[in-house]
């Protein structure tokens, strides 16, 4: 990766290179020297080192700003050293200080409240976080009143009261108090005993009023039930609120690390503990950028505003249970340091498996071969440190309804886990694999099933495809639509895209080569184009068509070509006596036939597509003129019929294609949802219920809601910069004029200019408002007529009664249709939870139409449909 | 965003030798850049695996995606030679890009990105003796993915390879030879009378939608990196 290789031949050009300015080391100054000593503090023997860096702080003429600001960068982003921070700043207590008598330490903790203070008015809640544990390590050091600390925590709970406030903003105050709580309990009591039970029930208060949204995004997906039944996930208010409870009964001793134990108490006569001022928590602002009309800063969409379940793989010897304070502890540092260190996979993995070094001695498991540790263990728990990671990494990756970050990151940060340790790190993903893979029959949610399922291929992508599938044979015999097959096929159709056929399937046991088994196909996904074969119906009236494609007619030319194969098709038709709709397979046969063109590789395709705009214009349009708005709903449905035709055997093409079709805007996000559901009322395959979507019909409706959500973001962000541009520009225009005593200036052309840009910018995100409303409409519109009961339907009562619990204890005997449809009610579930931002906003107008005709139903699925709905949309 | 550590998501000290922007002028627009450059592919490595991966990283709630990928070919035979670029409709994606897939594999093989500062025309092709890139020239190991020994090229994996020598037999140069993918959103109006030609509305910055879309950066020169 380096460049700095020495020269070789034929690098004689890089000498011309100008100097490269950014490859000199800058100059270190003796501050930014101590600032890095401060950070790295604890990179051998933390309790040793802390006196070392308390002497290099001493030897240099003190800069405050310079060690508060060491102070905040180590406690915000390395909280795991967080009590050797608080040991460190209490050793600087300890001389009488520099200058009238105030400690150095107590000038540094003056100038990090006031950073504190900063991140509080940003609501920057992770540091606000990691400080209100440094906070609670210096008060149980002595060093902070306690009285003051009880009120900051105070501060905290008094969010969880506020009137409206949002789950998001209520679960990170809470956090604060409890952990600030579990850290400096034993002092709080002694101070206070009254606030301990005060903190606990308003958090407790507080999470009892979350159960319905705990519902929503809980991992698995037991339709039957009303109530929460999370066995092997904990939600992490609860588990706070255990640990918390839990330490309450053990007289508050912490699994945390208290290097300042045993130092000396200070002199009480000339040390007074630093006071907290009063805070109050920022209240939440309404992002404000300029609108006028209401509707367009309604939408802000916040990721994180839901409870968060951590799914559990492993049992409590070895992994730790969060609903203890040891456990709650580690898992609280592994995620802070999976969060942070996003920025860099590779420094994340190495600081996850040197965790155990900011432990007790005991906690984790010594790795096998490891020379026997030089202090005795202080707990007895001996968790395996690689196991636990890869369970919080993956419980991290799988919360609903949505991660903090790409799933692509923690999937390659656990790449990074398995590199740096081979020989314990395959192991624990092979376990967790195997965890995973049992509970897809245990109606674990199908988000979730896809995200383990992308994990999987691109995990065995980095690690040469070695997976034991031998071991998941004897699962063949499942139902064909069991989540467990659905697994074994979509993860192979997941690695073949990643690589190619053949390498796939030479990696697979004969028993899953035929396509009787339906893990992979007959052959390589490629095209299937209709008209190629010269027996085929149309072959030779797509011939002149495909040739003027071949020879790279112009556009006018083909739509020219357009009316003589329409006549030889009607020809066709009244000839051979067989009836078909001529314009569908008109559209069809120039659809396949461009597609053809463009089928060698995705470059090909924009190619194919670019060229003949107007042409696929004309045809969206129904052949009308090639100016029509936004065309014609059936010569669009033609055109993604043509799609799916053409790529049957390869999914990932349907959605390229789909994607850039409405790129290009030959169709819109609302048309790919309407022939969406349209397709899967009329199946192609026997292996598939009508009105069932599974995770290739997922991906194609989030393609398209995505897409709609997108222009809205983008033209609301254009819409709002242009505003300000526009403002400045009357503001300054007015500075000027008052400059310009008495002379009549000319009016502006700019101005106006710019003033039409911002009407365009208005109409277009009004437009495009408009569009995400359908399309989210027409989505809910599609799930309730696959879901909802349904006279016409042709699937049987046994199907129909798989929201029973006697239903679901009986589905090791569920076939194909049951399947289908559990699965599809778990994508309504997704659908509800993922875009309820963009829900909410329409929420009105939208159930009004969709759940008008259930009204008064007191059918199961009516009234699953309309819970589900309220609840996501924050009516329940 | 730590501090402690150094991101992943930063430029290499790659320096386009045929480009005459300054340094600080490169800086500044790798800072906002939506494309990278992707090497040490095999050659046999299709654009769908690509999109397959790199997918991973769009955000098309955001408005962002795959905006289009360009292969890079060899200049002289028009096959695949190593390397590519894929540009992101954001900044973002390219970041993201950066951080979680860069050192990961594709098709068996540690692909490296940069953010770059834009496909040029002809940039596309490799700029080695032979047709490919200049590090396959020099290269002393035998590598299966990329043609076997440096650069005379044994042909395995005859199946794969056949493929890969066809598709791109008809690769142009010059002007609109690569697609732009599809650009912004633009407004259609529903016209009063039939046969007008489509209406845009006054903010659309891309007029000739047929045109690719090209760096604002006319002093840059094309070519690809080592």
């Amino acid at each position: 990766m380096s460049y700095d290789r020495p020269q070789r031949g034929g690098y004689r050009r890089r000498y011309r290179d100008d100097y490269d300015d950014r490859r000199r080391e800058p100059v270190e100054t003796p501050q930014d020297q101590l600032k890095s000593h401060i950070i790295k503090l604890g990179e051998v023997d933390p309790q040793q080192e802390i006196s070392n860096v308390r002497a290099q702080i001493i030897a240099l003429p003190p800069v405050i700003s310079n060690l508060s600001e060491s102070f905040h960068l180590s406690v915000t982003e390395q909280p795991f050293k967080i009590p050797y921070y608080a040991a460190l700043l209490r050793s600087l207590h300890e001389d009488g200080g520099t200058e009238e008598g105030v400690s150095l330490g107590k000038q540094i903790l003056e100038e990090f409240w006031r950073g504190f203070q900063g991140y509080l008015d940003k609501l920057a809640w992770r540091e606000t976080r990691f400080c209100v544990h440094f906070f609670a390590h210096l008060t149980s050091a002595g060093i902070v009143s306690t009285e003051s600390f009880i009120a900051l925590l105070q501060a905290f709970t008094a969010v969880l009261d506020e009137f409206g406030v949002s789950h998001g903003r209520a679960k990170r105050a809470a956090l604060c108090a409890a952990e600030g709580l579990m850290i400096a309990g034993a002092a709080i009591r002694t101070q206070s005993p009254s606030s301990v039970p005060e903190i606990i029930n308003a958090i407790e208060a507080y999470v009892d009023t979350t159960t319905n949204q705990k519902w929503l995004v809980q991992p698995t997906a037991k339709l039957h039930l009303s109530t929460v039944d999370a066995e092997s996930a904990d939600e992490v208010l609860d588990s706070a609120l255990a640990a918390l409870k839990a330490l309450d009964t053990a007289d508050f001793d912490g699994p945390y690390p208290r290097p300042y134990a045993d130092y000396e108490a200070l002199d009480p006569s000339t040390f007074t503990p630093f006071e907290f001022p009063l805070v109050l928590v920022t209240p939440e602002v309404i992002e404000d950028d300029g609108a006028t009309d209401p509707e367009e800063s309604a939408v802000q969409v916040k990721k994180e505003e839901w409870p968060e379940y951590y799914l559990r793989l492993f049992g409590d010897d070895v992994s730790p249970d969060p609903n203890t304070p040891a456990g709650y502890a580690v898992r609280t540092d592994l995620c802070a340091i999976i969060d942070i260190f996003e920025v860099n996979r590779k420094e994340c993995a190495r600081l996850l498996l040197e965790y155990p070094k900011w432990t007790l001695p005991g906690t984790f498991k010594p790795r096998p071969g490891a020379p026997p540790p030089e202090t005795e263990p202080v707990v007895v728990r001996d968790w395996q440190l690689e196991s636990t990671i890869l369970e919080t990494v993956l419980a991290s990756s799988f919360i609903l309804p949505d991660s903090s970050h790409k799933q692509i990151y923690y999937i390659g940060l656990i790449s990074e886990v398995c590199k740096l340790a081979p020989t314990t790190g395959g192991p624990a993903v092979g376990k967790s694999i195997r965890r995973l893979f049992t509970n897809l029959a245990d109606g674990l949610d199908v988000e979730i099933a896809r995200r383990f399922c992308e994990w999987f291929a691109t995990h065995m992508s980095n690690f040469n495809f070695g997976w034991v599938w031998k071991e998941w044979i004897p699962d063949l015999e499942l139902s064909v639509q069991h989540p467990k097959r659905n697994f074994i096929r979509r993860a192979l159709e997941l690695e073949i895209r990643l690589s190619y056929y053949d390498r796939i399937v030479k990696s697979i046991p004969e028993q899953m080569h035929p396509v009787s088994a339906h893990c992979v196909p007959g052959e390589a996904p490629g095209p299937n184009f209709e008209y190629e074969d010269p027996a085929s119906s149309h072959h030779d009236a797509a011939q002149p068509i495909l040739n003027l494609f071949r020879g790279r007619a112009k556009a006018e030319d083909v739509i020219a070509h357009l009316d003589t194969l329409k006549n030889t098709l009607e020809t066709e038709s009244s000839e051979a006596g067989r009836v078909f709709n001529v314009d569908s397979v008109m559209r069809s046969i120039a659809i396949q036939c461009l597609l053809h063109i463009g089928s060698r590789s995705f470059s090909h395709l924009l190619n194919a597509i670019e060229r003949y705009l107007s042409f696929l214009r004309y045809i969206a349009s129904g052949g009308v003129t090639e100016a029509a708005g936004s065309g014609l709903p059936e010569a669009k449905t033609d055109i993604l019929n043509a799609v799916s035709t053409f790529w049957k055997y390869d999914s990932l093409m349907v959605n390229i294609v789909f994607d850039k079709l409405m790129q290009y805007q030959i169709v819109d996000p609302a048309d790919v949802v309407g022939w969406t559901f349209g397709h899967v009322s009329d199946p192609q395959s026997d292996l598939r219920t009508p009105n069932t979507l599974t995770a290739f019909e997922w991906m194609l409706l989030k393609g398209a809601l995505d897409k709609a959500n997108g222009r809205v973001t983008s033209a609301r962000r254009k819409l709002a910069a242009l505003r300000k541009e526009d403002d400045e520009r009357h503001a300054r225009a007015t500075a000027g004029d008052m400059d310009v005593d008495g002379e009549d200036k000319p009016v502006n052309d700019t101005t106006v200019a710019e003033s039409a840009a911002v009407a365009a910018a208005h109409k277009a995100f009004t437009s495009l408002t408009r569009e995400q409303k359908s399309t989210l409409s027409q989505t809910l519109e599609g799930f309730v007529t696959c879901l909802a009961p349904s006279a016409t339907s042709i699937v049987g009562p046994e199907a129909q009664a798989i929201l029973t619990e006697k239903s679901w204890h009986n589905r090791a005997n569920w076939g194909r249709d049951e399947w289908n449809i559990w699965e599809t009610w778990g994508w309504y579930r997704h659908f509800c939870r993922a875009y309820s931002p963009y829900l909410r906003n329409y929420s009105t107008t939208l159930s009004t139409v969709t759940f008008a005709r259930l009204e008064g139903s007191s059918d199961p699925a009516s009234e699953l449909l309309q819970k589900i709905w309220n609840v996501a949309v924050g009516q329940e | 965003m730590a501090h402690i550590v150094q991101s992943l998501d930063l430029p290499s000290n790659y320096k386009d030798s045929q480009s005459r922007v300054d340094r600080q002028r490169q800086n500044e627009l790798l800072s906002h850049s939506t494309t990278l450059y992707v090497g040490n592919l095999s050659f046999f490595t299709t654009e769908e695996q690509i999109y397959e991966l790199f997918g991973r990283c769009a955000s098309p709630e955001d408005g962002g995606g795959i905006k289009r990928i360009i292969m890079g070919l060899d200049r002289n035979t028009r096959t695949p030679c190593g390397f590519c670029f894929v540009e992101y409709y954001t900044h973002a994606e390219a970041l993201a890009s950066m951080r979680y897939v860069s050192g990961t594999k594709l098709d068996e093989r540690i692909v490296r990105c940069d953010l770059d500062l834009g496909y040029k025309e002809g940039r596309q092709f490799g700029r080695g003796k032979s047709g490919g890139q200049v590090r396959d020239e020099h290269r002393q190991d035998y590598d299966a993915g990329r043609g076997g020994w440096g650069a005379q090229a044994q042909k395995n994996e005859i199946d794969r390879r056949r493929q890969v020598e066809e598709r791109y037999a008809d690769a142009q140069d010059g002007p609109g030879a690569v697609a732009s993918g599809g650009g912004e959103w633009k407004q259609t109006e529903v016209p009063e009378t039939g046969g007008q030609k489509r209406q845009r509305s006054p903010d659309n910055d891309d007029e000739n939608e047929r045109v690719p879309q090209r760096s604002k950066l006319d002093e840059v020169d094309d070519e690809e990196r080592m």
